[in-house]
């Protein structure tokens, strides 16, 4: 048995499965595009330009700010000749980083949901579990098939995000600002370790339930911890920085870990054809 | 060689028992029918014999490889047709049969997928997607994607299901022509009896998860024929009456039956009636397999 070979064509399968369903790619978009894109560029744009201070929406994040550049936890703030500096400054570099986490959850979700409880509801699994594929290569192929293009989206996502980005705080600050180490570790180390842990996640509730949905809905739990990622950040009130960033990388591989042993260990062949029946 | 051994399967799903005590052996070359009503256990069992599907007791051997241990080597051999073919509707014909071949790691994919979209006459529909076919055509395909990696063992679970007499002559003409030319050992279930009885030597009939029979026709035929009912084509110029020992149960001009009391009265009979007059046809009725296996049912059905 030829493991590349069935990997590949394994991964080769799934993709072509999401490209082919306007249903699955259309969301997978949209959503980078809003928050990865749309929605940082907007609010870049017109904080690097209005009145800061008039607008009553802002004052808490103004009041954060004062906080962080009084307290040195962002020394370069300090140095900053006017709020609109600072405010774009901590929106482009801090504040939308969390939001990059829900683009490899986003996409990890959908496309795990569709590739094992898609194939089950489809009744394509039995015929998958017939073929003499191991577990272990049909499990890395499902992996890698959901893991290259949520990977893909979210770099794709942050080049052009990255782009905007330094296209907006070249003309205040003379120099190319993004990336810094934070989002160079977020979207290298964190990125692909949270895309893992969510795939891995999403495998051992696909294997338990009977259809799609309801794997996605189950699935999307894990959004949760992320809104409370970028409220904190919002508020000043949990800055991560780089060695917290390289913990969190670390401790969702860890768990990573645990569940790949959970998957390896729950779903055999004759269980997961038991589970379909 | 035995190819397929079958020992004490049992099978619970909760509360279901599926199947119960399962035993039989199908030889190496042969064509066995699994024969019973939907609900029977068949797909269940086969779903065992290829180690896909956990038994709750007993032991299958396929060419003495247990199919719960060595599950990979055991489907490595085997091919499975299921109900559902397992095809992937979004992609064409010929993208599924290159993705199987590729998760079979199959060297030379290429010619295989030609030879066998020219023996299931694929060739028109190859580039269009599977959910555009009949019926009659995914099943084509699906037999074309479980012959890829030249199986020597073919299970086919109600491969005629759905189709059109066409398409069963189809089923049929290539199950015999595997089973000739390449030697295949081939176990097909179907709940209809009379449509597999031209290609199978040996059968196994099923009941609410038992084996209620098995064997080749003739034994199982012989081992119901203990009180044959004869059927007899003649022309008596002087009646059916009184010209032998035995006494018919119906008549007509030229027709008369017995029933009979061992298959020893059969020439006894034949000999007495060709004394006084002409005897153009006998046949024994009710013998043949499809009413065999209908009383079987009947008197399973009742117990």
């Amino acid at each position: 048995m030829n493991n590349r070979q069935a990997i590949g064509a394994l991964v080769r399968k799934d993709i072509r499965s999401v490209t082919a369903s306007v249903q699955l790619w259309l969301p997978m978009l949209i959503v980078p595009l809003i928050i990865g894109i749309i929605m940082p560029s907007a609010l870049l744009w017109a904080t690097s330009r209005l009145e800061l201070r008039s607008l009553g929406n802002v004052s808490f994040l103004l009041e954060s700010l004062d906080a962080l550049t009084y307290s040195g936890q962002i020394p370069q703030l300090a140095s900053m000749p006017t709020d609109n500096h600072r405010i774009v400054y901590y929106l482009a570099m801090y504040m939308f980083a969390p939001l990059f986490l829900i683009i490899p959850v986003m996409a990890s979700s959908i496309l795990t949901a569709n590739s094992f409880a898609g194939e089950k509801e489809r009744k394509t699994l039995e015929g998958l579990l017939f073929t003499p594929i191991s577990m272990d290569t049909l499990f890395k192929g499902k992996i890698l098939a959901a893991l290259i293009p949520s990977l893909l989206l979210s770099w794709v996502t942050f080049l052009i995000y990255g782009s905007i980005a330094n296209i907006l705080m070249y003309p205040m600050f003379g120099t190319l600002m993004f990336p810094n180490l934070n989002w160079m570790i977020l979207v290298l180390w964190v990125v692909p370790a949270c895309s893992l842990m969510v795939i891995l996640l999403n495998v051992l509730i696909s294997a338990k339930v009977r259809g799609f949905q309801e794997a996605y809905q189950l699935g999307g739990i894990i959004v949760l911890p992320l809104i409370a990622l970028v409220a904190g950040q919002a508020s000043g009130m949990l800055l991560i920085g780089p060695w917290m960033l390289l913990m969190i990388g670390a401790v969702l591989l860890l768990i990573s870990f645990v569940l790949l042993r959970l998957v390896t260990l729950w779903n055999s062949r004759q269980q997961l054809a038991e589970s379909q029946i | 060689m035995y190819m397929i051994e079958v020992r004490n399967i049992s099978k619970q799903f909760n509360v279901h028992q599926a199947l119960n005590d399962v035993s039989f052996t199908v030889e190496q070359g042969s064509v066995t029918g699994l024969i019973g009503p939907n609900g029977s256990g068949k797909t269940t069992l086969i779903r065992i014999m290829n180690g896909v599907l956990g038994a709750s007791g007993g032991q299958v051997t396929i060419n003495e490889l247990d199919a719960a241990r060595e599950t990979e080597k055991v489907l490595a051999m085997c091919g499975t047709l299921t109900e559902h073919s397992g095809l992937y509707e979004n992609m064409s014909g010929r993208d599924n049969l290159i993705f199987f071949a590729d998760a079979f790691g199959l060297a030379r994919a290429k010619e295989r997928i030609e030879e066998l979209v020219t023996l299931f006459e694929l060739q028109d529909y190859q580039h269009r997607k599977v959910g555009t076919y009949s019926t009659g055509m995914k099943k084509r395909l699906g037999l074309a994607r479980v012959l890829l990696h030249r199986p020597s063992i073919l299970f086919l679970d109600e491969p005629t299901n759905g189709l059109d007499p066409d398409g069963i002559q189809m089923v049929l003409r290539i199950i015999r022509q595997l089973n000739k030319e390449e030697k295949m050992t081939i176990l097909v279930s179907s709940h209809v009896l009379s449509q597999l009885s031209a290609v199978c030597d040996h059968y196994i009939f099923m009941e609410k998860g038992h084996i209620v029979e098995k064997g080749t026709e003739q034994e199982i035929v012989s081992r119901y024929l203990s009180t044959p009912k004869l059927e007899v084509e003649a022309d008596m110029p002087n009646g059916w009456h009184s010209v032998t020992d035995y006494t018919p149960e119906t008549i007509s001009a030229y027709k008369a039956t017995f029933q009979l009391t061992s298959r020893e009265d059969i020439p006894l009979l034949l000999r007495q009636l060709m004394e006084h007059g002409q005897v153009y046809q006998a046949r024994i009725t009710g013998s043949d397999l499809e009413s065999i296996y209908f009383a079987i049912r009947e008197a399973h059905h009742h117990e």
